[in-house]
């Protein structure tokens, strides 16, 4: 597995944490993601758009190392990551959220935001529970009182219902004390209440946490998004703004007017 | 079941084993009683494998094969065969297991980016392989194996102390298997076993965790090696054929593959059955001899993949939560939650755990 890094000048390292040259992936012959280029500063909050189908979901799949790219760079804080395997990255300081929930069923709510902590805090391979491991449950405890899982901090995930579930994802990334997050539509699912909880919750975010979210629900994703990008069928049709994007008659013909502008 | 009913039957179980040789039979204490322990031993690094790691492993047998072949190989002087090297019995340990780690990290990392049927296929053919390896390289073993191998000095006329040992080694590994998963990187295997996917994602090295486990899985069944060619005074490639690999992943199912405990009581169920069917009441007359059994054991792994996945320690949980029940009365019903949940937090999948786990292959 190869896991050396070359380092860009710092120069250019500095107005963006996130930087896209031409990727392309092919699953076969399909063509999921074609020549996107991307950048994203420090502290901006971006939310990706499009059909189902559009490649969102494979955009972070890349960005976050899951899936290597047919063609392109990946640039993440100034490094070239393009063949840095997923678990290398989380040090550059990227988490993530996934659609499909993934957690680890057996294990309680504390638990798994104990290990959301631990991958980046290098304690993967100690054999001894030290007083660090008690400060980091310690976290992982404060973290489930901010997803409103506090009194479920000693339940297993089977336990938990949907809702719950994806407020443990969110956890998940927060707990991690990313500098870039990437969230896979946090809302699909929940109720309108516990969507105004979750968008109250992106944005007391830290502002210094780029943040990267795809979200069917626009209402979401246009109040907290300070830039949108449209995509559909693997290609970025649209950037802009949550204005100009709400007035793009382009978008309104293959995202909105098909999802019914909710 | 909670914790300190937990460690209260760990406790008796330990008390009965340690005076046992005050009241039971020689025949009890060194052969069944000490194959049992050395067996339990083995199986439970399978069922550490299976219950913390998700990996169903059928190489563990071989590993403790290699530990047994080894040991043979160092201690053995001229007129036996192998290599005959003629060294001290304990620099033989030494060797014998710095070679079965070394054999189990190498068909670690070499399985580690493998889940589920492909996981246990691979192990398999490490199962194949190593058998017909130690049957026709002659310069280590041939399908005669080794013989007249015998325990380090300490132990002779004394198969008692040998019992103690195997007693002790496994109180060890028992115990020290149930921190090693509240550690850091017993957290970390376990969520290897519930989403690699997401373990990479949070910054886990998920090939490095498994190979780790499987290395150390195989360093217990490498001491329960050399305990059994101590015990066996000999060894030869059959004794470690699919048959008695199969029948070490039995041992763990009989007793339940997500429960620790469950390595030690599957031997003892097994190493039993094995000494003292025919002499159970009306065996003759319905045809109970040895030759029938494989066809017991097999009928007893159905009843328990049909009626207890979890096995006999599972039967044991089901009964206690029952009993809990009936004298609590209503107010029972958190105590049978909590239960419950430390039964799953301690590594178990309700179901069957193989199901499960292949989960993993799809994820790829």
């Amino acid at each position: 597995m190869t896991t050396e890094v070359t380092t860009p000048t710092s120069i250019e390292a500095a107005d963006h944490v996130v930087r896209l040259r031409s990727i392309g992936v092919a699953f076969g012959g399909l063509r999921a993601l074609d020549g996107i280029d991307l950048d994203v500063a420090p502290g901006e909050r971006l939310a990706v758009l499009g059909p189902n189908g559009a490649g969102k979901t494979t955009l972070f799949n890349v960005i976050a190392g899951d899936i290597r790219p047919t063609t392109g760079s990946v640039v993440l804080c100034g490094r070239d990551c393009s063949h840095l395997p997923s678990h290398a990255r989380p040090a550059l300081g990227v988490a993530r959220t996934y659609q499909k929930t993934r957690l680890f069923s057996n294990l309680t709510v504390e638990d798994n935001l104990y290990l959301a902590q631990t991958g980046r805090q290098r304690r993967h391979l100690a054999l001894f529970v030290s007083e660090r491991d008690r400060s980091l449950r310690e976290r992982a405890r404060e973290v489930a009182h901010r997803v409103w899982l506090g009194p479920m901090v000693d339940a297993t995930v089977d336990g938990l219902s949907h809702g719950q579930r994806r407020q443990l994802e969110i956890g998940m990334a927060l707990a991690a004390e990313p500098d870039i997050m990437l969230l896979d539509e946090p809302a699909s699912g929940l109720s309108r209440g516990e969507r105004e909880r979750l968008s109250e919750l992106i944005e007391a975010l830290d502002p210094a946490i780029t943040l990267l979210l795809i979200e069917h629900d626009m209402d979401v994703a246009l109040r907290v998004a300070d830039r949108v990008v449209v995509m559909a069928d693997g290609i970025i049709i649209a950037r802009g703004n949550p204005d100009e994007i709400r007035s793009n008659t382009l978008v309104h013909e293959v995202y909105l007017g098909r999802e019914g502008g909710r | 079941m909670n914790r300190s009913w937990r460690d209260l039957v760990a406790v008796a179980v330990v008390a009965i084993l340690v005076l046992l040789p005050l009241f039971g039979s020689a025949f009890f204490v060194e052969f069944v009683m000490t194959r049992t322990v050395i067996l339990g031993l083995a199986a439970s690094s399978i069922v550490f494998l299976s219950a913390y790691g998700g990996m169903v492993s059928l190489a563990q047998l071989l590993l403790f094969g290699i530990a047994g072949f080894m040991v043979g190989n160092a201690v053995g002087e001229a007129g036996s065969k192998g290599l005959k090297l003629g060294w001290n019995a304990w620099v033989a340990v030494v060797f014998a297991l710095a070679v079965t780690v070394a054999v189990a990290a190498l068909l670690g990392a070499l399985s580690a980016r493998t889940a589920g049927i492909y996981f246990l296929m691979l192990t398999l053919t490490y199962a194949v392989i190593g058998y017909y390896f130690f049957g026709q390289v002659t310069t280590f073993s041939g399908f005669g194996g080794i013989t007249g191998i015998d325990a380090p000095p300490w132990f002779e006329g004394h198969p008692v102390r040998l019992y103690y040992v195997c007693v002790v080694l496994s109180v060890v590994t028992y115990v020290g298997l149930r921190l090693l998963v509240r550690s850091p990187f017993g957290m970390a295997l376990q969520g290897v076993r519930d989403d690699p996917v997401r373990m990479a994602s949070l910054g886990f090295n998920v090939a490095l965790h498994r190979t780790l486990a499987f290395t150390f899985a195989g360093f217990i069944a490498g001491v329960a090696g050399v305990l059994n060619i101590w015990w066996n005074g000999q060894i030869d490639p059959t004794s470690i054929s699919i048959g008695p690999t199969l029948d070490l992943l039995i041992i763990a199912v009989i007793g339940g593959i997500v429960h620790l405990e469950g390595a030690w009581l599957g031997a003892f169920v097994y190493v039993m059955a094995n000494n003292y069917m025919r002499n159970l009441p009306f065996a003759d007359t319905i045809g109970l001899t040895e030759a029938r059994f494989n066809t017991v054991v097999g009928l007893l792994v159905l009843l328990i993949m049909l009626l207890s996945p979890d096995g006999l320690v599972g039967v044991i949980l089901r009964i206690r939560t029952a009993a809990t029940g009936l004298r609590g009365d209503g107010g029972s019903t958190s105590d049978d939650a909590s239960d419950h949940q430390i039964a799953t937090a301690d590594g178990g999948p309700k179901g069957p755990p193989v199901p499960t786990h292949t989960r993993e292959g799809s994820i790829r």
